[in-house]
């Protein structure tokens, strides 16, 4: 809601300059072709190792977009005012979701049998695998995954066309088109990123499972999404933009942070509770693993890192509306890397921490590559949705 | 009878929302503290234009939510460490047992949280009240459907039957009415 007493006249259409990115994204490209170039050497030398550290950072930056298109999707199912002004970034983020596919094909066409075990496992030889077989299987897999990405890609880049369509003519089909695209958008990223969970990352073993897995994966890509959207407005501010942009929207996406990262720790502490509790082989696996050995010590800094330290600052009210939601948010990305570290990487050593030169290329690979990306899809539109019906509700914002 | 009333204060009904708003402005520079606007809904922003910062409630909140955890942390442990030591499911008897008292502590602190809450809410607005000086005044009733008020209190210190009275109609107060007590 906004208050009823100033009158405003629209604010002028803002567009990046692209003097202002300088370097950064030459910069970004050669971090992105280097990192890629070492991963590749990787390919070669060491399959099974790149194989992990890819699914690392792939699953790390792919979950975060994912998220953005949660919080567009959200925006638009519950007819938010708030957003506005923010909203554009989010359907940035969220577009660069087409290219993840492309970044998957070297895992599910060459890597596939190095890091999803019930890959090449014949039938009949494990039967806890064959009663899987209805959905374990290489047909079913590829046409998951194809599924995934069109959908993905289909809703993110509707939204993004319809919200830049409506800056040039201004129709209101559009916002009733949004509504749409947007109620099943969760849906779709809702589906999407569950099973792509239960596919590439519950199933690097086949025998473990657990129900609560893609709520689980969706809680941290949720906060890390926002945590990051924080970050992209925080940044184009201090180049001058967005001024509109003041301390009350700050102040919500902050309640969001401090919202998932309670959802994130309630989600998480439910799956390992019943896990624990419950103490059958066939599911404590995944904990054994990540609780012994040098582990131990990365899943309790993550029960800490992600919870127990952001919980109590975020509650403040005066750090959400300062520059300190910024350094919040910062440190949330860093967590999110860390339980995605921890999710995939011990799947391969489990006897402890083994860093590889080809997790830190992975990451920088395709940290340089969608930030290369995102930048070029920053200049393409205007800064914030400059005829969006709801776009005054945003500006005179308040708590 | 009514002359022998104490008065409690000046009431004045405005237009709308935002008239109310920009008279709220004005009466908050003008400097009174002892004094509230009535509206038939919540009208964001007013407690910026009233002057009134933020409210205090969320200390009680949270003396209330953390009182929760202590007690919840003290009610389980006591018992299965020092009272009561009994190995159950085969569970560590050690710290490492704490998962299991994590939803006790979570749900406790949310009760307490909730109680302090509500307690501080009604301490706050001094409910339960029984009688209010303002349903003296007949148009006032209106506060529930379509009517915007600003009741200014005679306790206020700047108050004066006048020049409050002058100051509240210069601002777009219509129906200036004395209310007593």
């Amino acid at each position: 809601m906004s208050d009823h007493s100033h009158e405003i006249t629209p604010p002028a259409a803002e567009k990046f300059d692209a003097k202002h990115i300088g370097g950064l994204s030459q910069i970004l490209l050669v971090c992105g072709v280097g990192g890629i170039g070492v991963s590749a050497i990787g390919f070669f030398v060491a399959r099974q190792q790149f194989a992990f550290s890819w699914l690392f950072a792939f699953t790390y930056f792919f979950t975060i977009c994912c998220g953005a298109l949660f919080w567009t999707s959200l925006q638009h199912a519950t007819d938010s005012e708030w957003s506005v002004l923010v909203r554009r970034q989010m359907e940035n983020l969220a577009k660069l979701l087409p290219w993840f596919a492309l970044l998957f094909l070297p895992l599910i066409l060459f890597c596939a049998p190095y890091l999803w075990k019930w890959w090449n496992i014949a039938p009949g030889v494990d039967p806890l695998l064959d009663f899987k077989q209805g959905y374990l299987n290489h047909t079913f897999f590829y046409a998951r995954a194809a599924g995934y990405f069109l959908f993905l890609a289909w809703v993110s880049h509707s939204l993004w066309k319809r919200s830049t369509s409506q800056d040039a003519d201004g129709a209101a089909k559009h916002t009733f088109a949004m509504r749409k695209f947007g109620i099943g958008g969760i849906v779709v990223v809702a589906l999407a990123i569950s099973f792509a969970g239960f596919d590439w990352l519950m199933g690097l073993d086949y025998h473990w499972f657990s129900t609560m897995w893609g709520v689980y994966v969706f809680a941290g890509a949720a906060g890390s999404s926002m945590s990051l959207l924080v970050l992209v407005i925080t940044v184009l501010k201090s180049k001058g933009y967005l001024k509109l942009v003041n301390s009350e929207h700050y102040h919500i996406m902050g309640k969001f942070m401090l919202a998932f990262s309670i959802f994130w720790a309630y989600i998480g502490y439910s799956q390992y509770m019943l896990i624990w509790y419950a103490n059958i082989p066939e599911e404590t696996i995944y904990f054994r693993i990540r609780n012994t050995d040098s582990w131990w010590y990365f899943s309790q800094f993550l029960v800490i890192g992600r919870f127990f330290l952001p919980f109590p600052v975020l509650l403040m009210q005066a750090t959400k509306k300062t520059k300190y939601i910024n350094h919040v948010a910062v440190w949330i990305l860093v967590m999110q890397l860390l339980d995605i570290y921890v999710i995939v990487l011990p799947a391969l050593h489990r006897t402890g921490f083994r860093p590889s030169l080809f997790d830190l290329s992975a990451l920088v690979g395709i940290g340089g590559l969608m930030g290369w990306l995102f930048l070029r899809n920053l200049v393409q539109s205007n800064l914030f949705p400059t005829r969006d019906p709801r776009l005054l509700g945003s500006i005179k914002l308040s708590n | 009878m009514a002359e022998y009333r104490k008065i409690y204060g000046l009431g004045a009904q405005f237009e709308s929302a935002a008239a109310l708003m920009h008279a709220a402005e004005k009466i908050r520079d003008a400097g009174f503290s002892k004094w509230d606007v009535h509206t038939p809904y919540p009208v964001h922003g007013m407690d910026k234009a009233m002057g009134l910062g933020k409210s205090w409630l969320s200390t009680p909140v949270l003396i209330g939510g953390a009182t929760g955890t202590l007690t919840a942390t003290l009610l389980t442990f006591i018992p299965s460490w020092g009272i009561y030591p009994m190995i159950v499911h085969g569970k560590p008897f050690n710290w490492a047992t704490v998962p299991a008292f994590f939803p006790i502590m979570f749900e406790l602190t949310v009760l307490f949280s909730a109680f302090s809450t509500v307690f501080a809410l009604l301490i706050m607005n001094q409910l339960p009240k029984w009688y209010h000086p303002v349903f003296n005044w007949e148009r006032f009733s209106r506060v529930t459907d379509d009517g915007f008020f600003i009741v200014i209190e005679a306790r206020d210190a700047k108050f004066s039957e006048t020049k409050t009275r002058a100051l509240l109609e210069e601002i777009g107060g219509l129906h200036v009415t004395l209310i007593h007590d």
